[in-house]
């Protein structure tokens, strides 16, 4: 048994009604994709559940991670990730320091022990230890020190998940990321650089809901929100199609919303949602604002030839020549398949027989 | 003869899944965000008003006919067909429980555009006999009458003759060569008069040109509204006819939101050009006498009183400015509601809703958010742009006992026209 009160116990602590706690329920619901009928489901579960024990670990990075979640909007994600979990250590957040915080982190390791969850962000340097260290640990000894009894590691953020900028050439402190250093642990990536707020809500919801991570993809990234590139979902994509691109950041092209691809736009290669969960309470990205995507869920991201360079100038280690002929090959498929649809569906106009008013009901037998 | 059949219906539905509708099935992640949305379910709290689930017939066209894994699933026996069944069904999710609202599509995190796909679906149901009778008949009576309500030329002659009588302005009919050719909805023909006045006040004091054309006077589109692309274009093809022989410059088109986005947004995809003259909104055309500084008024209601933005005004049609510009020339005591502009709630009875007889109690039930609204607001006035919420909300006061007044903005704008020697 866990000495944390339920989720239920103690959203009513708070002075929270049943109605507030069904549409909670309704936001965890639908940051995890799930159908409206489920509600009652997640309801039932989150009113035994205690809060879950979460330790956030924060070692080579800007606190932009932690400052894109904590400014995140309604429903206040922040307040719905806090509502769900015990976070028992977070050295920028929490109130105590020095030993107190050291012991919280101790005693919720303990206490806790196989059952807790660590959150990073940051990367870890190899070079020498002392690049970065708490309370006089050093970070590459405090993850594996925490992680060992941890019942699985969320690495939030480009620097956690893949290195990050700490890890661009010529990587002077020897940064790598969490799952070069950990691999006895289910480990989920949530690359950005910052990382979408939602995105990593809605991953804690879906583990404190179902107790376990979501479906990944072979970079460990949840595919509910990494299942499409930035391209996939741009709203200049039909500009692309066309052929029609801004050559300078201020020609008539620009003006016009014309696509960013000529001015260095990583969105065909970058898998994120911002497209479509966009920034800021939704309110745009960086293509809508005016500048192509610099890739910055991606690896290496920072050393990718450029923001300003164009993708088909060759990217090394960013598209490998395998991807080019998976891509062949998805496109030959894609093509062919395209093409049966497209005859599927002018057969259907053909076979249409105009509506007139004469034809709006059927026959009376 | 001919008539509707389920093969028809289920050709229709093939038809209409173009490359948006199938990339919008497949990157639904079933978040069911778009309930919220939507005011059938907020108000019902039943599931099956999810906008996605009203689609469902459709989904099941897409994945059978054109998903390699439906196609699969169809072959070891794993998906059932659709059946003509189902459609009787959805016949009162896809009509009695929707508006054409748009509000699901504004929420979509996955930007699925709902209501496109809605208004898509409903062709499907057209074409297999399964629309509600009252849209029908309303489409039969605009084809045979030139009015979905069956007002003829006749009826417009003699309102013309009362209006010209009240104002001792001529209403001018069949003029060609002049700025602007006016629209009008039956349902303004005929109980509200007062919007014809108005025109004819507002044009005067801005001195511009105008007709009206007796071959192509009414501007609502059953058509759009049943589901009917067909009939939809019989009946634009009509206003461009017009239109095009009275070489006017602008049409415009009155405050029924559904007949702006049937003639501006639909129209030319119908018939397949551009048309060769503009076409706005009347309060577009307001807004723009005002910013030329030929729309003056006089005096201020003092009322405390809100706007009821017209769901295809604002979702569809980007008319949110205007309206408030308008009306801070007016009113001295304008409070906005909550989701007010692109999110404002539906007052229930659009997207020919309001034909639907057998739709009545639910439009009644739905209209509880729009009351609430209200009430939380504690106004004594409501102004609106589009003749349809207006009687709908009417009919919705009167089920829950609220006497409030509805006015129309242009009429109210008219009402407070500046003689030449005063002005605000
Ligand atoms: S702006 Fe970028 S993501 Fe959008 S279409 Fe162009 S290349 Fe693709
Ligand atoms: S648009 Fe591209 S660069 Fe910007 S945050 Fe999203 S993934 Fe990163
Ligand atoms: S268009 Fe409006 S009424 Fe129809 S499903 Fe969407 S939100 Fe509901
Ligand atoms: S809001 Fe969009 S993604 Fe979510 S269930 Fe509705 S259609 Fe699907």
């Amino acid at each position: 048994m866990s000495k944390y009160p339920t989720i239920g116990e103690s959203l009513r602590h708070q002075g929270i009604s049943r109605r507030d706690f069904l549409k909670f329920c309704t936001a965890v619901a639908s940051i995890l994709a799930l159908p409206a009928a489920m509600i009652p489901k997640i309801a039932e579960a989150l009113e035994s559940t205690p809060r879950q024990s979460a330790i956030w670990l924060s070692f080579q990075e800007c606190t932009g991670c932690t400052e894109s979640l904590t400014r995140s909007h309604a429903p206040t994600l922040e307040g719905l990730i806090f509502d769900l979990i015990s976070l028992d250590y977070h050295h920028t957040l929490q109130a105590a320091a020095g030993t107190a915080a050291e012991s919280a982190r101790e005693a919720a390791m303990q206490g806790n022990k196989g059952n807790y969850l660590v959150i990073v962000d940051g990367s870890i340097p190899l070079g020498n230890p002392g690049y970065s260290t708490i309370a006089g640990i050093s970070n590459v000894d405090m993850l594996k020190e925490v992680v060992a009894g941890a019942k699985a590691v969320v690495a939030v953020g480009t620097c956690a998940a893949y290195g990050g900028i700490p890890h661009a050439a010529p990587n002077p402190t020897g940064a790598v990321s969490v799952d070069s250093l950990i691999t006895d642990k289910p480990i989920i990536n949530i690359p950005g650089c910052p990382p979408i707020p939602l995105v990593i809500a809605g991953v804690v919801a879906h583990f404190v809901t179902f107790g376990q991570l979501p479906n990944l993809d072979s970079l460990k990234r949840p595919h509910s929100f990494f299942g499409q590139t930035i391209h996939d979902r741009c709203y200049r994509r039909p500009f692309y199609d066309k052929g029609l691109f801004a050559e300078t950041f201020d020609d008539e092209g620009a003006k016009q919303g014309w696509c960013l691809y000529k001015l260095g736009c990583k969105g065909p290669v970058t898998y994120n949602a911002c497209a479509t969960t966009k920034w800021n309470d939704g309110v745009s990205f960086p293509i809508e604002s005016g500048h192509g995507c610099l890739g910055c869920s991606e690896p290496n991201f920072w050393d990718a030839g450029g923001f300003y360079k164009p993708l088909s100038v060759p990217i090394n280690g960013v598209i490998k020549a395998t991807t080019g002929y998976a891509l062949a090959a998805g496109a030959a498929v894609g093509a062919a398949s395209g093409a049966l649809n497209r005859l599927k569906r002018s057969q259907a106009r053909q076979n249409h027989e105009t509506v007139t008013i004469t034809d709006l009901e059927r026959n009376q037998k | 003869m001919s008539a509707a059949t389920f093969e028809r219906g289920y050709n229709a539905l093939k038809e209409q899944i173009d490359a948006p509708i199938a990339s919008f099935f497949s990157s639904c992640v079933r978040c069911g965000i778009c309930a919220e949305a939507c005011l059938f379910f907020t108000e019902t709290g039943d599931p099956k008003y999810t906008p996605i689930y009203k689609l469902e017939p459709l989904r099941k066209v897409w994945e059978q006919e054109y998903t390699l894994l439906g196609k699969f699933k169809a072959l070891f026996g794993l998906a059932q067909k659709l059946t003509d069944a189902e459609l009787a069904e959805w016949k009162e999710l896809i009509y009695n429980g929707c508006t054409l609202c748009g509000r699901c599509s504004m929420v979509c995190p996955v930007g699925n555009d709902l209501v496109y796909m809605i208004r898509r679906a409903r062709e499907g149901m057209v074409a297999a006999g399964h629309a509600p009778e009252g849209l029908i008949n309303a489409s039969k009576r605009a084809v045979t009458t030139g009015s979905p309500m069956g007002i003829k030329l006749p009826a417009l002659q003699a309102q013309i003759k009362h209006v010209e009588k009240d104002t001792g302005l001529k209403i001018p009919v069949d003029e060609v060569g002049v700025e602007y050719m006016v629209l009008l909805s039956s349902m303004e023909i005929i109980n509200f008069p007062e919007y014809l006045e108005a025109i004819a006040k507002i044009m005067q004091q801005a001195g511009k040109t105008w007709t009206i054309a007796s071959a192509a006077f009414e501007a609502t589109n059953s058509g759009i509204q049943i589901g009917a692309a067909d009939i939809a274009r019989e009946l634009v093809s009509r206003v461009v006819t017009a239109a095009e022989k009275l070489q006017v410059k602008t049409v415009i088109s009155p405050e029924c939101g559904h007949a702006y986005t049937a003639i501006r947004w639909e129209g030319p995809n119908l018939i397949g050009r551009p048309f060769t003259f503009k076409v706005q909104h009347i309060l577009e055309v307001l807004d723009e006498f005002r910013q030329q500084g030929k729309l003056k008024t006089s005096g201020f209601d003092s009322n405390r009183l809100t706007f009821h933005d017209p769901c295809q005004l604002v979702r569809r049609g980007g008319v949110v400015e205007q309206p408030r510009h308008l009306l801070k020339m007016i009113a001295s005591n304008f409070v906005e509601m909550s989701d007010h502009g692109k999110m404002n709630w539906c007052c229930g009875g659009g997207g020919g809703h309001s034909a639907i007889e057998e739709a009545h109690e639910l439009r009644t039930q739905v209209f509880q958010r729009k009351k609430t609204q209200l009430e939380e607001l504690k106004v004594e006035k409501l102004v609106t742009a589009c003749a349809n919420c207006r009687i709908v909300m009417e009919e919705g006061f009167e089920a829950y006992e609220m006497p409030m007044p509805i006015v129309g903005l242009t009429e109210m704008l008219a009402k407070h026209l500046a003689t030449s020697n005063e002005s605000n």
